[in-house]
């Protein structure tokens, strides 16, 4: 160690210290909260105002397709979105999983929403009709006729006895397609079992490491809008729920300074280090 | 609040910290709480391929359409493949699900990943709009075209001289463009972090007892790291 040199230790400096010094990062602002702006960007606006401009009577359906790791980004959004749907008038949410934790995390996201508080009432406004198997075969089955599919809600309710399904038998009933996810198989399916072939509207969030390959399908028209769960702070903004999204933002930002200045530390550590044995 | 939930807030508060001690050290709390995860998730899975077979399957053989029947026959024989000498059947209902996938990929898979992405390259504007746009297209344009010549012409010839300018700004493109993903993948990575951490706080911190409890938890996981090192 005493015949290391600064620069060598600091591009070897101990995992320990560097994840205890972002676990405190992590905790400050969680504590005492800074308040940073949440900037809105074009994409969250777009699905804000696409979301805006449904008539009433407009059917959307709502794919949970995340899993329980990306309940921390996708949950908030998901929910955000879930009280700008309820506080419109006469907008019917039909929720299905093609991931097979959708459905508790559907039922963890409705704790959180309280759909009564905008006296959104379950199989008239809104309704869950459970995990379908097969990711695409199940979003191919679905759009074709999806009474031949699932004929029960989540519950194993017949889905003939809520009024919300009357006249919805597959894709060409829905106006407007979300899809929450974690995978790529959900959220390219989508464009492939529904858009392409139904030219259903859709829009899309997904885990900020997912945009990059979602982008170029909404640069196409295929996707009206790709977001990831990590902007649920700016949704939250818009439809003026702040919850976890905007609490996060201070955090994600103070926590991206730091990993500015470790990245910046390894670089100087490694080109003085060049520098020295050139 | 109910004590089941109690119960589950204090569970899943536990295991959020013995999971996320890999980051400082090895430990077989961390061990502890990762094969009960994959155990969980196992069975979480079981129940719901059960409830699947009962759900889509059974209820409709019962309901009279007998053709599931043959779905069923098709499962059951997927189950060959633990049978050193009937192995081979299980090939038959395996080419009938990734005939059934495949199928249904390609009835839309041109339509939806070559021709919409290639008409959106193609119809964007390189002289008309505000200048910001213009030189965003001129940049997309020319890296979609290095990138496919990186990955087309791929004999050595292509990739020297004078040409060899082509490729190495194809390779500036994908860096630029595997660094965003990769700044994404952190800021989902710590979107999750933030996620645990406040359900901490926020659940599990405000039960009865867990202000106490969390300095033990950390204790004693201080504790099986330095064993664990020693050892």
């Amino acid at each position: 160690m005493s015949g290391q040199s600064i620069w060598d230790r600091l591009e070897n400096i101990p995992r320990e210290i560097l994840y205890g010094i972002l676990l405190v990062v992590f905790v400050i602002p969680m504590v005492f909260p800074l308040g940073l702006p949440v900037p809105i960007s074009s994409n969250v606006e777009t699905w804000y105002d696409t979301i805006e401009a449904l008539p009433p009577g407009s059917v959307v359906m709502i794919d949970f397709g995340y899993s329980g790791g990306g309940e921390p980004e996708l949950g908030p959004m998901a929910v955000a979105v879930y009280k700008h749907l309820f506080r419109k008038d006469g907008i019917k949410v039909v929720a299905m999983s093609t991931s097979i934790e959708g459905t508790q995390l559907w039922d963890r996201a409705m704790d959180e929403i309280r759909p009564e508080s905008y006296d959104a009432v379950y199989g008239v406004d809104y309704i869950h009709i459970g995990y379908i198997a097969g990711t695409e075969t199940a979003m191919a089955a679905i759009g074709t006729d999806l009474r031949a599919t699932t004929s029960t809600d989540y519950h194993g309710d017949s889905l003939s006895q809520f009024s919300i399904m009357d006249g919805i038998n597959g894709a060409e009933d829905f106006d407007l397609l979300i899809c929450y996810t974690t995978g790529g198989d959900q959220s390219e399916g989508w464009v492939r079992q529904w858009v392409t072939v139904y030219g259903t509207d859709y829009m899309c969030s997904v885990l900020a490491m997912m945009v990059p390959t979602m982008l170029p399908y909404q640069d196409a028209g295929q996707i009206i809008s790709v977001t990831s769960g990590a902007q649920a702070g700016e949704m939250e903004s818009l439809v003026r729920v702040p919850a976890r999204g905007i609490k996060s933002a201070d955090v994600i930002t103070l926590t991206h300074i730091l990993v500015i200045i470790y990245v910046l530390i390894g670089n100087v550590a490694a080109l003085m280090k060049r520098g020295g044995n050139s | 609040m109910e004590l089941s939930l109690v119960i589950q807030i204090w569970m899943a508060a536990i295991f959020t910290i013995w999971i996320y001690s890999i980051a400082f050290r090895d430990n077989d709390f961390f061990k502890f709480a990762e094969y009960t995860f994959v155990g969980a998730a196992a069975g979480h899975s079981l129940v719901y391929g059960v409830d699947n077979i009962r759900r889509y399957g059974w209820d409709n053989l019962m309901g009279g359409a007998y053709l599931y029947i043959i779905a069923f026959l098709l499962g059951i024989l997927l189950y060959t493949r633990y049978h050193p000498q009937y192995f081979w059947v299980s090939r038959y209902p395996l080419s009938v699900m990734v005939g059934i996938g495949i199928g249904l990929s390609m009835r839309s898979i041109v339509t939806a990943e070559f021709i919409a992405q290639i008409k959106a390259t193609a119809s964007m504007s390189l002289l008309r709009g505000d200048l910001w746009t213009i030189v965003q297209n001129w940049i997309f344009v020319i890296l979609c075209l290095a990138t496919l010549y990186f990955f087309i012409f791929t004999i050595p010839e292509a990739h020297e001289g004078g040409l060899g300018i082509i490729p190495k700004i194809a390779r500036y493109g994908m860096m630029a463009a595997f660094s965003y993903s990769f700044a994404n993948t952190v800021l989902s990575r710590y979107n999750m972090i933030f996620g645990r951490l406040n359900f901490l706080y926020t659940e599990w911190l405000p039960l009865t007892g867990a202000i106490i409890a969390l300095p033990v938890v950390l204790a004693l996981l201080a504790y099986a790291m330095i064993r664990k090192s020693k050892g």
